[in-house]
């Protein structure tokens, strides 16, 4: 196994509002080698896509992070200034959010918005750059690229533009994608030649992919190791198989079998029973204790790490056995 | 058999899109060409039995929730019949009361509810209007409603932004059951909630059907939770039903290929990477949809006849229909 | 709204010191207006208490009462002296006449001490003359300017005659009263102060009734086509259009052209040129509004018509319209103000801001300013802090971006 190229070390988002602090990511440690698929899953407040909007330096006010460490190939993210970071951003890590109206220009062809993407960062001639336009948009599977370039965004169908959004964080060759949702809003079909062609992607381009979703069936087709995070901190961390095969946390057990595909059709399906509790007002210790079965006094305490295996990592008092 | 609660009859819908009296004449005149139409719905024929769920699966520009606000009885039918009990939908919804008895659940928890109206307010209003609970009496047949749907009594005087997702698609389902339906639709009910939270909500919605005999269509494009609720699915593609069959002879044994492509496609829980076959084409534009056969520039078994031949729903095993040229009885 | 979410929506609303300090303005226009009967220190409405004496007179100086011209005859019949006054009628001053000597009468006016700006004497007897008088060039009379102690005597060589008569004209100068006219007076003598406060209060009900009317109207005929669509909905909008594309004081002078002058007449020119911003707002946000599930929802709830747009689709375009209404009042008022300056509006004995302006503005230039500029302050001011009320209920009313 490679070295890991990409490292979070103990991150703190929060957000300082009129009601309070929001502590959305407490705590938050993982590291990413080249060519591997990271999935990170969580429900809403989960702190998922803070996570990811902190890697690339998009928290705004109230919300900063208060401390941690971000460091891709030694290079630490969080002493970047502004002009930094977003000279940074789309060179070496880039982004691609579930809605691609939110990326993309509604008034701007596709193939400007591409040539701006790349002029931003490269001085290449035109004949340079609409080559590598084509490139990557075959890359990505767009059939007749060509005339894709011309298009308007909304000349196309959902799947097409996200297709374009995912092609354009290529263009400039980063070593780093961070995807929020991508798929979520697509259909299963498009989702899966989406998936396929990223998962080429990375394979040949040897690219670190952080793919944030609530979508535990997908990740579990397409990611290297999860992830699992709940009310901003994590909860269980290892290979794919580590997860899905002998999950030891007893949130993402509860999360997978509240997966319709793993019940009895007809029967009830298993739920987790009340609801996640507020980012205001966190007790310490462990945020899942409320709504666990197995939780006891302890686990109002901060829960340390618990290295299960080389790969597999648990933060829990009470974990299930292997 | 129970009796048939529901049937459509080669229902369609159809839009002009983009049209107006000057531009039709214009388009008749300079380019002979007819003014553009989406055929939203084609042709769709369908029936519900009491008690029993129909599943209704489908990608983007399959027409399933345009065929949902038809059935609500909330959209005309540009043609075809509709059959409520027997009786055809002209009549039956001329009867506001009567009409009542087929409801619908909405997808989008934000957009669903009212901002300015009270909870009380948005789930009593029509019960109290149709005169099926006197308004001296409506606050305790909310908290009731409230209480079978899990929310607490003092939710009727909090507005739908002081609560989550979840719970507002609780509101949603308690302000249809408050007009005491027989008949529910749920158009995407859960796409729009978190998984664990998509699990509550979907144990209510049995809950409900088991407790007060409910008919239900349920709209999802996602097959794992069709699966689990339905005794019965039908696949639609860009407007028309391609298979209709009991659901788990549709997920053991799918005929149609646009459904073998949709169940290939569908995510599961699994221990290994899957290797994606690149699954070729996008689903076409509705407004343009290929001639024949709408399924047939992606199908791996398509035929010449196909691009000209619309094929029509026939049985090819008991219970289990398809529109498929090409695929022979079992 | 529940009282938590108002309680968070004035704190919002409160972060901007501009808007706080306009809502208190424009508070206390709204109370002035209320309470001009009250608080005015005249009545410009009552002509009787006029004076064109009093007319031009800069911020500061006092109302004088004018001088009074009385006339009394003054009979002198075998040593009896007789007063009768001939004109007015009633008089502050009365004319006296008493002896004061041998061939010596004098005449006055009491109250003693009164000062006159002239007393005349007509009909004098052969020989008399008056006592530091002056001689008419033609006439017969005799007047002395500023006698003192407001005594004349008339005096003669020989003894007076036994019987004659005479006519005394005093003229009283012009007294100063102890009433200020705080910011000056108008070309007809009104106490600015009263005008603009009077003229606070026709421009504000004319601004609420004529803005709110319009809110009415247009919301109606906004959701109205929202609702039906089709033909009813393009007649409506080309009817806003139209409407829209008129520049609004060239409406309101046509229709006053016709109509004739008058508050009824304002308050419809007004209506008639603001109602198609409302339509316009009302229908876009109720056909966004429309398209939603919630009364898709209410449909399907087999809920009438009526009751779907007044109770769901209303409510949720209201702050807009509110919003609108706020910045639509300055907009009516200031219109107002343009026909009444152009004289076509209010009347001139019930003057609006525009009418003061208007008929000061044949002064600005010889230095008689504030007939002119006062109103035109008062009017500005009132309405950038309408104007800025509204736009910052427009601002609070935009949903955040950051969600």
């Amino acid at each position: 196994m490679t070295e890991p190229f990409f490292q979070v070390d103990g991150l703190n988002t929060w957000f300082f509002t009129r009601q309070g602090v929001v502590k959305s990511v407490r705590d938050i440690s993982f590291d990413l080698r080249r060519g591997e698929v990271l999935g990170i899953v969580g429900e809403s407040g989960s702190g998922k896509s803070v996570t990811g909007m902190s890697i690339m330096g998009q928290i705004d006010d109230p919300g900063r992070i208060v401390s941690g460490s971000i460091a891709l190939d030694g290079e630490e993210l969080t002493a970047f200034t502004f002009e930094e970071m977003r000279r940074y951003r789309g060179r070496k890590i880039a982004m691609v959010f579930q809605n691609p109206l939110m990326t993309l220009n509604p008034l701007m062809r596709v193939r400007d918005q591409m040539y701006e993407a790349i002029s931003e960062h490269e001085d290449i001639s035109r004949k340079e750059m609409h080559d590598r336009c084509i490139e990557v948009l075959k890359a990505v599977g767009i059939p007749s690229p060509e005339e894709r370039l011309d298009a308007y965004p909304h000349e196309m169908s959902g799947g097409m533009r996200q297709r374009v959004v995912i092609a354009t964080a290529l263009l400039l060759g980063p070593d780093m994608i961070i995807a929020d949702e991508p798929t979520t809003a697509l259909d299963v079909t498009i989702q899966a030649q989406i998936i396929y062609h990223i998962r080429r992607q990375i394979d040949e381009r040897g690219l670190g992919m952080i793919w944030i979703s609530h979508d535990l069936s997908t990740l579990s087709e397409l990611a290297d190791r999860i992830l699992v995070m709940y009310a901003g901190a994590m909860m269980e961390i290892g290979t794919t198989e580590d997860i899905i095969g002998s999950p030891r946390h007893p949130y993402t057990r509860k999360l997978l079998d509240s997966v319709p595909s793993r019940n009895t059709p007809g029967e009830r399906l298993r739920q987790i029973p009340g609801n996640m509790p507020s980012l205001l007002s966190l007790a310490k210790g462990c945020p899942f204790a409320s709504r666990c079965e197995r939780a006891t006094e302890v686990c109002s305490e901060p829960v340390p790490a618990t290295e299960l295996s080389a790969t597999h990592r648990i933060w829990c008092y009470h974990p299930f056995e292997g | 058999m129970n009796e048939m609660i529901f049937e459509a009859k080669d229902l369609s819908r159809s839009f002009a899109v983009g049209s107006s009296a000057l531009r039709d004449l214009a388009n008749h005149f300079l380019r002979d060409r007819p003014p553009t139409v989406l055929r939203a719905v084609d042709n769709v024929s369908l029936t519900l039995r009491e008690g029993e769920t129909l599943g209704v699966v489908g990608e983007s520009g399959c027409g399933k929730s345009t065929l949902a606000r038809m059935i609500a009885g909330i959209l005309p039918a540009s043609s075809g019949e509709r059959h409520f009990r027997g009786e055809s939908y002209a009549s039956f919804l001329a009867r506001k009361r009567d009409a009542l008895k087929v409801q619908m659940v909405f997808q989008d928890p934000l957009s669903s509810l009212n901002p300015r109206l009270r909870v009380g307010e948005i789930v009593g209003e029509a019960a109290v209007l149709h005169g099926l609970v006197p308004r001296s009496k409506v606050k305790d047949y909310v908290v009731d409603i409230l209480s079978r749907v899990g929310l607490p009594a003092d939710s009727i005087g909090r507005y739908p932004h002081q609560f989550s997702g979840g719970q507002r698609q609780r509101i949603g389902i308690a302000r249809a059951l408050a007009v005491k339906p027989d008949m529910l639709i749920c158009d995407e009910a859960v796409a729009a909630l978190d998984v664990s939270v998509q699990a509550q909500i979907i144990n209510l919605l049995m809950d409900i059907k088991r407790d007060s005999g409910l008919s239900m269509i349920f709209i999802s494009h996602d097959l794992g939770v069709i699966r689990h609720l339905c005794d019965r699915v039908a696949v639609m593609y860009l407007g028309r039903v391609v298979e209709l069959a009991a659901t788990a002879e549709l997920f053991s044994s799918p005929t149609h290929p646009y459904t073998r492509m949709l169940l290939d496609g569908m995510p599961k829980i699994s221990l290994q990477r899957r290797k994606f076959m690149p699954i070729q084409g996008e689903i076409p534009s509705p407004l343009n949809p290929p001639s024949g056969c709408h399924f047939h520039p992606r199908c791996p078994i398509a035929t010449e006849r196909c691009s000209r031949i619309r094929p029509e729903l026939r049985e090819i095993a008991p219970g289990h229909v398809h529109a498929c040229l090409n695929v022979e009885e079992q | 709204m529940s009282t938590a979410g108002f309680n968070d929506f004035a704190r919002r609303f409160a972060e901007s010191r501009t808007a706080v300090i306009s809502l208190l303005i424009s508070l206390v226009f709204i109370a002035c207006a209320l309470f001009a009967p009250l608080i005015s220190p005249t009545d410009p409405y009552d002509l009787t208490q006029l004076q064109l004496s009093d007319a031009l007179k800069p911020a500061g100086s006092k109302r004088m009462l004018p001088g009074e011209e009385i006339r009394a005859n003054i009979r002198i019949a075998g040593g009896a002296i007789s007063v009768e006054p001939a004109a007015p009628a009633q008089t502050r001053e009365n004319i006296a006449a008493e002896p004061c000597g041998a061939n010596c009468l004098g005449v006055g006016v009491l109250p003693e001490g009164t000062k006159l700006a002239s007393l005349q004497i007509r009909n004098l007897p052969a020989g008399a003359t008056v006592e530091g008088g002056k001689k008419h060039i033609v006439q017969p009379w005799w007047t002395v300017d500023n006698p003192e102690g407001g005594k004349v005597r008339i005096v003669s060589n020989g003894p007076l005659p036994e019987n004659f008569t005479i006519l005394a004209i005093a003229k009283s100068l012009d007294q100063e009263t102890d009433f200020v006219f705080r910011l000056g007076t108008d070309g007809f003598g009104r106490d600015m102060l009263s005008a603009i406060l009077y003229g606070i209060r026709i421009s504000v009900f004319v601004g609420l009734v004529a803005a709110g009317a319009a809110m009415v109207l247009g919301t109606g005929l906004g959701l109205l086509a929202a609702w039906r669509g089709g033909v009813t909905d393009a007649v409506i909008m080309r009817a806003v259009d139209f409407m829209l594309g008129l520049p609004a004081l060239l409406v309101g002078l046509a229709i006053l052209a016709i109509l004739g002058n008058g508050v009824s007449k304002v308050l419809l020119a007004i209506v008639i040129v603001q109602w198609s911003y409302y339509a316009r707002t009302a229908r876009s946000f109720a056909m966004s509004e429309l398209g939603k599930e919630y009364v898709e929802a209410a449909r399907c709830l087999r809920l009438s018509p009526a009751r779907i747009m007044l109770r769901h689709v209303l409510p949720n375009c209201m702050p807009q319209i509110i919003v609108l209404f706020t910045l639509n009042i300055a907009a009516a008022i200031s219109l107002e103000s343009s026909l009444s300056f152009l004289g076509v509006g209010l009347p001139l004995t019930r003057p609006s801001l525009g009418m003061l302006i208007a008929s000061g503005y044949e002064f600005i230039f010889s230095h008689k300013y504030w007939i002119s500029i006062y109103p035109g302050v008062v009017l500005l001011v009132m309405i950038v802090a309408m104007n800025l009320l509204g736009d910052r209920l427009r601002d609070l009313n935009n949903p955040r971006l950051d969600r």
